[in-house]
């Protein structure tokens, strides 16, 4: 099911919001920083929102095109939505919340059954209870249930990580992962932080001040920045594949290349990940103090460097290809040079491991 | 006789204008007295240099408020029993009460209206659907017109069509709006509007003896201009101005 | 009190009761599009409607009795093609009382429905919802304890309602009679104990109906 989005022109506070898009893959993430205009996209292809101009079609089916005065009204374009504030409806219950919309597609053969995205999703123990007397996550669970069980044939999420604490982060993204998985709908997350555009995406949409940036496979994005713009906002420089050879008290021991990282360990039992350092992580020494709380101390080459302006991004070879963002005066300091060996320190919380 | 009368009159007036700083006066009046007096009054106001200031409206809503405590010199009401009503509480300068003036009742109908009314029974027919009168439980336009058709044994009949209003006036302009049929109102009050008819008029002979008591309250504000007012409202100048609006001289 | 009075207590009750049923389909609607939507001349809308609050009662009563006379606008129309008359009947009443009264309904409910969050109804809608199913399943509901609140404002508002309604029903005795016309009445014809006796009445009433107000709003103010 593809979304294709063409000229959308779109006033908001500051700015105007341009974009073409076509997203293909199952999961598109729309990544950009707060006030990008990304929940106003998501409501322009709910139906939500009217734009000066835009184009939205989605699979063979034409859901806006102000050029023609076409505008198909929300409650038939079967787009799920769950918002930020899961908007869960409060004077209904949990399964009165999620029958909403299965009741108003009828009986019209539901796409997914009761009782298959209860399970999957599994909110079956909460069904009898009050929407209110929900924690965080169950609400997350049961916002996402009832957008499914009005069969969607896309489903928009506006940041739906971004409320969660860490450990609850980890234990919803399975459940997202499930959704593309079982039921094969079609999602389109907007989300600010680029783990999560990481873990879950398939394609990434980078849109920043209205306007897209860069688009395509989340890999080449993020490694292949297309310019300074966009490696800023996607800010890992370096992304590299490896794998978990050991886990132990909550810490993991991780092959990267020719070396051996220790990162704390994901919440997610996996093997292969990708690691990923951020370049201000990247502390660069020459001398190795006797003791020291950093984990991972590696012997690294220096490949080249670039200034960009008042830091200098340095190329370092320690195994793997490393990037390390220090400022000029520093550069000075150290006296560093094509060719110099330098250590490279990097503190274990520093590195973070996205499943593969 | 007359011509010495209206000389020592007209003398004293302007002795008074000559003498007096000007005084105000209150008037409490009935309604259907508005135009007579208003001009009656202006006469008065530029011979004799005082100004009056009226309170028109229904006798039964003035007598309210004059019992309340309202600031007023003279009271002119369109019926005995109001004036008797303020006697027996003690509110009247009984020695100055004069009942010099009358009127007839006139059944009135908007001047469009194709309604023929020949007597008092005509009223009954289902043509009429509502009768306008001023409030028959107290207004004394009222009273005297349900006087009238309970002495015509038609009252019980009748009395459901009546929609009561405020003062004579009110019914008046209720007639005149045509959101009646008709309504029972003074022959002097029909005189001053165009926008209605006379349908019928009440003969003497069936309607309550209808007149027009004046006196001066107990503790009047301007008892020597008030009584100089009152005086002249007796006077024969002030009666050809009430016969020109129609009134009847009782005397 | 006498059977009359009994009945002008009852009459002024159904009178005050159907009008506030009448108006809740017109002041919900106006409410609704108020408080959700901008279109043009929606200030002159707004301002309307704050009219006969804010006008002397009287006033108001002078324009339905032009509007509505057998020679208005309107009544004419009534009169010659319906054979209608409103002026000097029960149904007077019943105008006068919504006219007074649907401002205070419609500023209520306008209140209540702002006060339920629009993301739910978006929601709903991307659910499947149409427009009217969303105001009825979602909103209506939210709304529910401001909306009756309002209704019993309003309610209150019709009872005591005089300017308008001795304007255009006159005070026609069995007829048009209301508590506060009767009350005046009563006044004027130097009758102070029968509007003592009625004033006894429409204080317990007009309490009972903002005190049913005030712990419906009480209630609502509670968490959910």
């Amino acid at each position: 099911m593809s979304l294709l989005l063409k000229n959308i022109s779109l006033p908001l506070a500051s700015f105007t919001l341009e974009a073409s898009i076509e997203a293909h893959g199952r999961i598109t993430a729309i990544f950009g920083p707060s006030g990008a205009g990304k929940t106003s996209l998501l409501d322009l292809i709910a139906g939500l929102r009217k734009a000066q101009s835009a184009f939205i079609k989605l699979g063979d089916r034409v859901l806006t095109d102000t050029a023609n005065k076409i505008c198909v009204p929300t409650h038939q374009r079967g787009i799920g939505y769950v918002s930020q504030d899961l908007a869960l409806f409060p004077h209904l219950s949990v399964r009165q919340n999620l029958l909403y919309g299965a009741k108003i597609n009828g009986a019209a053969r539901p796409l997914f059954s009761f009782e298959h995205v209860t399970k999957v999703l599994e909110i079956e123990s909460l069904i009898p209870r009050n929407v209110t007397e929900l924690s965080g996550g169950e609400k997350q669970r049961v916002a996402l249930a009832r957008a499914l069980l009005a069969s969607p044939r896309l489903l928009l999420l506006d940041e739906p990580l971004g409320s969660l604490d860490a450990a609850l982060k980890a234990k919803i993204i399975p459940y997202l992962t499930r959704i593309r998985d079982e039921f094969q709908v079609p999602m389109l997350c907007v989300t600010h932080d680029r783990f999560e555009a990481l873990t879950l995406a398939d394609e990434i949409v980078v849109l920043v001040s209205g306007k897209i940036l860069q688009s395509g496979p989340v890999l080449n994005v993020f490694t292949r920045p297309a310019d300074a713009e966009v490696a800023r906002f996607v800010g890992i420089e370096t992304l590299h594949p490896g794998r978990i050879t050991s886990v132990s008290d909550g810490l993991a021991m991780v092959s990267i290349g020719n070396a051996l990282l220790t990162a704390l360990a994901p919440s997610v039992a996996t093997r292969e990940v990708f690691v990923c350092i951020r370049g201000e992580d990247v502390i660069l020494q020459h001398e190795i103090a006797a003791a020291s709380s950093v984990r991972n101390r590696l012997m690294a080459r220096v490949v080249s460097f670039r200034t960009e302006g008042a830091l200098v991004r340095v190329e370092l070879d320690a195994g793997f290809p490393l990037f390390a963002f220090i400022t000029r005066p520093a550069l000075a300091e150290l006296a560093l040079r094509e060719g110099s060996t330098i250590t490279a320190l990097i503190k274990a919380p520093a590195i973070h491991l996205v499943p593969r | 006789m007359k011509n010495i009368a209206q000389l020592i009159v007209g003398f004293s007036l302007l002795l008074s204008a000559l003498c007096a700083p000007a005084a105000e006066i209150n008037v409490f009046a009935a309604a259907s007295l508005t135009d007579s007096l208003k001009v009656i009054a202006s006469n008065y106001e530029k011979a004799s240099g005082d100004k009056i200031v009226f309170n028109f409206g229904a006798s039964s809503t003035l007598a309210r408020q004059i019992e309340e405590g309202a600031p007023v010199d003279i009271f002119f009401s369109a019926d005995e029993a109001k004036m008797d009503g303020l006697d027996k509480k003690g509110l009247i300068d009984t020695s100055t009460r004069k009942s010099r003036l009358g009127n007839s009742l006139v059944v009135v109908v908007p001047s469009a209206s194709k309604l023929n009314v020949e007597s008092a029974g005509d009223l009954t027919n289902a043509s009429v659907k509502q009768i306008a009168f001023a409030d028959p439980k107290a207004v004394p336009a009222g009273v005297y017109g349900k006087g009238w058709l309970t002495s015509q044994k038609l009252w019980a009949t009748i009395e459901p069509k009546v929609v009561p209003t405020e003062n004579v006036r009110a019914a008046l302009a209720a007639v005149e709006s045509g959101n009646v049929e008709a309504g029972v109102v003074f022959k002097t009050d029909a005189k001053i509007s165009k926008q209605i008819k006379v349908a019928y008029e009440v003969p003497a002979k069936d309607a309550p003896k209808i007149s027009y008591p004046m006196a001066l309250v107990k503790e009047p504000k301007q008892p020597d201009a008030a009584k100089r007012f009152l005086n002249y409202l007796s006077s024969e100048e002030a009666g050809q101005g009430f016969k020109r609006f129609g009134f009847i001289l009782l005397e | 009190m006498t059977a009359e009075e009994w009945q002008i207590v009852w009459f002024t009750a159904w009178v005050s009761a159907l009008s506030t049923v009448m108006i809740l389909p017109f002041g919900l609607a106006l409410a609704w599009a108020l408080a959700r939507h901008d279109w043009p001349g929606k200030s002159i809308v707004e301002t309307l409607v704050a009219l006969p609050l804010v006008m002397p009662p009287v006033a108001t009563g002078l324009i339905l009795l032009h509007l509505f006379g057998r020679r208005g606008a309107l009544g004419s129309f009534l009169h010659d093609t319906l054979h209608f008359d409103v002026i000097f009947t029960w149904k007077a009443v019943l105008l006068a009382l919504s006219v007074m009264s649907l401002p205070l309904l419609v500023r209520s409910t306008r209140v209540a429905f702002e006060e339920v969050n629009p993301r739910l109804e978006q929601i709903a809608r991307t659910l499947g919802a149409s427009q009217w199913r969303v105001l009825c399943t979602i909103t209506i509901p939210l709304a529910a304890r401001g909306i009756v609140a309002g209704m019993v404002l309003a309610f209150a508002r019709a009872l005591g309602e005089f300017g308008a309604t001795i304007m255009i029903a006159g005070n026609i005795p069995g007829k048009t009679s209301t508590l506060s016309l009767a009350i005046y009445q009563n006044v004027q014809l130097g009758e102070d104990a029968n509007a003592f006796r009625l004033l006894g009445v429409s204080v317990v009433l007009a309490f009972a109906a903002v005190w049913f107000s005030e712990f419906l709003l009480r209630r609502k103010r509670k968490p959910q």
